[in-house]
């Protein structure tokens, strides 16, 4: 399997996942869209220096890997991709602020340094939670709620179409590769003088898609919206499941549980 | 008398500046009828289709769907009332499941969520697909997908369909399924495709073409036992008639 074929095996492991009957799975998707976005606003409201603070707010996406059973390692797997860029965005810091906190056999450890951990931990919660969003709602749930929310049209519409037509660009691009390197069995990956024409193919294919596409919906009735199936109705547990998290979230939050935990250890 | 369906007059069109896709096409097709469109790789078939459905305005001559012209403002009533299946699956799926692919267009045409139930239900019973109702599109086969489309047209309850070229990606088995479900549309219904032994099935009528020009327009059976005609107009017989001829 190529890594691009890999990569579409991936998606549509988050939409089985995601379709799946589940408690959480079964909680109202505006629930679950809200406090993600209360979840997201905290844990980056949350002091630099709070590492403390940072560690505690890992109970949401900890507590909906266990419930869901979404596997841990193809979890941190997935994060792996996206956390060079997290690193990248905090290495700088012990340079630049590198006020010493304190010593640990003679290893100083500076502000700088707390702070890019609590960035890292910071940015990795925030799309392990937005990667549990996905992984426990189907798109078309998470529109309806971003519909609810009153999000403009437009925005909706093109959420659930890049989320739809990844694949569909993936597979082409796929397809383009395979026949190019079934002509160059002796070469590894692809010519730099070829990524040009390649990449100009990908274009005009995915325009053609496109178009395709918009024929065809706008063939089926199809004039700026979209119509949603589901009137979903609120239970008495997704009310139950807001109040609780939205009361640890801001526990969690304001304040500081893990020394409170530590002190009645200690 | 039947009531005439789809009217064209003097019909060309080319792309801007290029060489004319259609040239000077005339037909109509009335309530009943089963036309089937032939004709070699590139001759306008599908363009031909398209522009009945208004996908592209910038032809001259008039087409006429139930005596509305097609034009801009006309659109959405012409729509509403031809269901078109394109070649390609998966530009006819783009939504989650079977289920909700199907209910698009009734859900745009305003109906209530449960007439939208009934349509589905309807056309997944017709394309005897009722099986595939949940499954992810991601995950159908390219001939359950074939099938999927042609249900999200029949959920729209259309007077007439146009087909480009439905059999592709079928097996025997499907195909002989498509073709029964054809047989059983009582309405207008243009198919356009290379599969002679399908229009053979489907169709009373059947126009051939070439370079953009209608070649002959008749019965199907007389065009597609015509070998000297078809042969010129570089098409075989249908394989069926292969035996007999």
């Amino acid at each position: 399997m190529n890594k691009l074929n890999k990569a579409i095996y991936e998606i549509q492991s988050i939409e089985d996942l995601s379709s799946r009957d589940s408690f959480i799975n079964n909680i109202h998707p505006l629930i679950k869209f809200i406090l993600t976005i209360i979840y997201i606003s905290l844990v980056v409201s949350i002091d630099k220096y709070n590492i403390g603070g940072v560690i505690g707010m890992s109970i949401y996406p900890i507590f909906l890997l266990i419930i869901c059973d979404i596997p841990f390692k193809d979890t941190f797997k997935k994060l792996k991709i996206v956390l060079p860029f997290i690193l990248l965005i905090g290495i700088f810091n012990p340079f630049f602020d590198n006020k010493i906190l304190f010593t640990i056999n003679d290893i100083k450890i500076s502000t700088g340094v707390i702070s890019m951990i609590t960035l890292v931990i910071k940015g990795i919660l925030t799309i392990l939670v937005s990667y549990l969003l996905i992984a426990t709602t189907t798109i078309d749930k998470i529109c309806y709620s971003m519909d609810k929310m009153h999000l403009p049209k437009i925005f909706i519409t093109e959420v659930l179409f890049i989320y739809r037509y990844i694949t569909v660009l993936i597979k082409e691009a796929s397809k383009i590769i395979e026949a190019y390197s079934l002509r160059a069995p002796n070469q590894k990956g692809i010519n730099y003088k070829a990524w040009g024409s390649l990449l100009g193919q990908l274009l005009l294919r995915s325009i053609d898609k496109a178009e395709n596409i918009y024929e065809s919906m706008s063939l089926r009735g199809y004039s700026g919206n979209f119509y949603y199936s589901y009137n979903i109705k609120y239970n008495k547990k997704d009310y139950i499941y807001f109040i609780i998290w939205l009361f640890l979230f801001i526990t969690m939050r304001f304040l500081p549980i893990l020394q409170i935990v530590g002190n009645i250890f200690i | 008398m039947s009531h005439i369906h789809i009217d064209v007059q003097n019909l060309s069109f080319a792309y801007e500046k290029e060489e004319p896709i259609l040239k000077n096409i005339s037909f109509t097709a009335k309530e009943n009828d089963s036309i089937g469109i032939i004709g070699a790789n590139g001759v306008g078939k599908s363009t031909l289709l398209k522009l009945l459905v208004g996908l592209n305005l910038n032809f001259q001559g008039s087409i006429r769907v139930e005596n509305i012209p097609v034009e801009k403002n006309t659109l959405s009533i012409i729509r509403e009332r031809i269901g078109f299946v394109f070649q390609d699956s998966d530009n006819q799926l783009f939504m989650s499941n079977v289920y909700e692919d199907i209910a698009f267009a009734p859900r745009n045409y305003g109906l209530s969520e449960e007439e939208v139930k009934i349509r589905v239900e309807n056309a997944l019973k017709l394309v005897h697909i009722n099986n595939l109702k949940d499954k992810k599109i991601h995950k159908l086969s390219g001939g359950e997908k074939k099938l999927a489309s042609i249900a999200t047209i029949f959920s729209m309850t259309p007077d007439i369909i146009l087909m480009d070229e439905p059999s592709i990606a079928l097996d025997p088995k499907n195909r002989r399924n498509l073709i029964n479900i054809l047989n059983e549309f009582q309405h207008l219904k243009i198919i356009a495709s290379h599969d002679l032994d399908m229009i053979l099935d489907t169709c009373n009528r059947t126009i051939l073409m070439a370079k953009g020009e209608i070649i002959k327009d008749g019965d199907t059976r007389e065009i597609l036992t015509d070998k000297v005609l078809l042969e010129a107009n570089n098409l075989e017989l249908p394989l069926s008639m292969q035996k007999i001829i």
